[in-house]
């Protein structure tokens, strides 16, 4: 009864939290939004009882990423840069993939939501150990093609900054 | 939090307590901190009010108190306003997640016509298995107080700090997360109080399926993880934004970087939270490298058997007394290290920027992966049965 209350007063703050990020006209009041929203989630996981989870959700999210994300915010002028990524062909038919793609994963998720019940009824205990091993056994494959993923960004981000002028390069 | 009355009010009142002990080591340090650079410059310090001018924290915390509020132009106020309250937040909830002694066990006992009991009271606020992931993940939030405070004051010096702050911030994070991972693998647990536990007695360990016993040094993680110790020690520095890592509030560049614009009370509560974060700090150099609350060479069942033929009290007594003696050790440990704090503080010169991001990034990064992998193959020979 009350693990249903805080999840659902959660869920509304989430809510709220995450029509900010989209609605507010400032940059760094939606980064500071999405930082509210992921300290969320990381209470989500906790009340699970996937503590680890929560934890790395905290240090990675909320205290890395974001840090970094609110900092590039407050760093440079990004005017041109909102005025590019908001025209032309390319990104409109971007954004209209996005959508398609996050629509498909929500419709999926409710889905999704017997085998969740099934999941949380079982015993396994979501313990670390577990957790290392489905991620090194079972999803192996998808966990490198992760790993792959952000080496290209990183890649990407170095070339970028080799570039001279950087994004402003004519 | 309990499941009865005594329980819960104990429990409560025991999460109060530490908060206020975070917050009232804070004017203590800052008179060690002010006598301290005194003593070690050749100078006097204060010492003029109260004996050895102890007085002195009375005297500034009414300063801070009835200092004139002012507040810049131009600033988004929500924010300004919360910079500092968010500052205390991850000290003071972190330091509540380490066990600071042993549990104390309270026996079956009659009050008011009604028999309690037994209970379980564990030294610290919240007993969590992930304890150390959760102490990592608060801490990583103390990053946004200092953003928030720069940004929302408006003014380039302010912002310029909280930039500094968050990227210092970001590259230490990392060698100080993977310093950790080599006393996670020697100790194969994320929780506290199991990790002090495997430091009771003297240094023992399995070397290729046999015990081995060196009863000259205590069974302290720092004999086990050197390297792992100097980079954590070196990562906490910069984590506290304590010199020689300032640089976000270097006084000869940016007057006084992110809090240039925060007076009276508001910049105390920024001091609270550096303190605070020193405090934790401390405690987790303590916690993972000197034996947490452990006596050298005597494990705490030995204390307590001590305690009770000694004492000669109850059961329930005997684990309070036990305790509280533990938890005496601890404070003297963590004690040390804030002097150490302090001590580097008015030792050492600033680094410049380039050289604070050459260390994180070039030195300690790559040291800290070193110290996992070895740490990893080490443990990997020592624990297999080689027939």
């Amino acid at each position: 009864m009350e693990a249903a209350i805080v999840f659902y007063g959660l869920s509304f703050f989430m809510t709220v939290l995450s029509l900010g990020v989209l609605f507010n006209p400032n940059p760094i009041m939606s980064a500071l939004y999405l930082v509210l929203t992921m300290i969320g989630v990381s209470l989500v996981f906790f009340m699970l009882d996937a503590g680890f989870l929560a934890g790395v959700q905290l240090i990675v999210y909320a205290g890395a990423v974001l840090v970094l994300f609110v900092m590039v915010i407050m760093l440079f002028d990004l005017k041109r840069e909102v005025y590019t990524f908001s025209r032309g062909f390319f990104t409109r038919l971007l954004k209209v993939f996005t959508g398609v793609v996050f629509l498909i994963i929500l419709v999926k998720s409710f889905f999704l939501v017997p085998e969740t019940k099934e999941l949380l009824n079982s015993s396994t205990q979501m313990t670390t150990k577990n957790l290392a091993g489905l991620l090194f056994t079972e999803y192996i494959f998808v966990f490198e093609l992760l790993g792959l993923l952000l080496l290209a960004v990183a890649i990407g981000a170095v070339a970028l900054s080799r570039i001279k002028g950087g994004t402003h390069a004519e | 939090m309990g499941s009865d009355i005594v329980e819960i009010s104990i429990n409560a009142a025991k999460a109060l307590a530490i908060f206020l002990m975070m917050v009232q080591i804070v004017p203590m340090l800052v008179w060690v901190e002010r006598r301290g650079s005194a003593f070690i410059q050749n100078r006097f310090g204060p010492n003029r009010i109260g004996p050895l001018g102890l007085m002195q924290l009375i005297a500034d915390a009414v300063k801070f108190l009835f200092k004139e509020e002012f507040l810049p132009d131009k600033k988004r106020r929500l924010l300004f306003l919360a910079a500092p309250i968010i500052a205390l937040i991850p000290g003071a909830v972190a330091f509540g997640a380490i066990p600071l002694s042993v549990p104390i066990h309270v026996e079956i006992f009659e009050f008011l016509g009604q028999s309690w009991g037994p209970y379980r009271f564990a030294f610290q606020s919240v007993e969590l298995g992930i304890g150390i992931v959760f102490v990592l993940g608060i801490s990583s939030l103390a990053a946004y107080s200092i953003l928030l405070a720069g940004w929302s004051s408006s003014n380039k010096y302010s912002l310029f700090g909280a930039l500094r702050a968050s990227a210092q911030m970001i590259s230490y994070e990392l060698a100080l997360g993977l310093s950790l991972v080599g006393i996670l693998l020697i100790y194969n647990s994320f929780d506290f109080a199991e990790i002090i536990a495997q430091q009771q007695g003297s240094l023992a360990f399995q070397f290729l399926g046999k015990d081995i016993v060196w009863s000259f040094l205590p069974n302290w993680g720092i004999f086990y993880q050197p390297l792992g110790f100097v980079l954590f020690f070196v990562a906490v520095f910069a984590e506290a934004n304590r010199l020689p890592f300032d640089l976000p509030e270097a006084e000869s560049e940016l007057v006084a970087g992110y809090h240039t614009e925060y007076g009276g009370f508001k910049m105390n509560m920024f001091y609270i939270g550096e303190y605070g974060h020193m405090l934790v700090s401390s405690a987790l150099l303590v916690t993972f490298y000197f034996g947490g609350y452990n006596i050298p060479f005597v494990t705490p069942d030995q204390v307590l058997a001590g305690v009770e033929s000694f004492l000669g009290l109850s059961s329930t007594g005997s684990s309070v007394a036990t305790a509280f003696l533990l938890h005496g050790v601890f404070l003297v440990k963590v004690l040390i290290f804030l002097w150490v704090f302090i001590w580097v503080r008015w030792t050492l010169p600033r680094f410049r920027y380039d050289q604070l991001m050459d260390l994180g990034w070039k030195t300690m990064l790559p040291w800290a992966l070193a110290n996992t992998i070895l740490t990893a193959i080490i443990v990997f020979i020592f624990r297999t049965q080689w027939v």
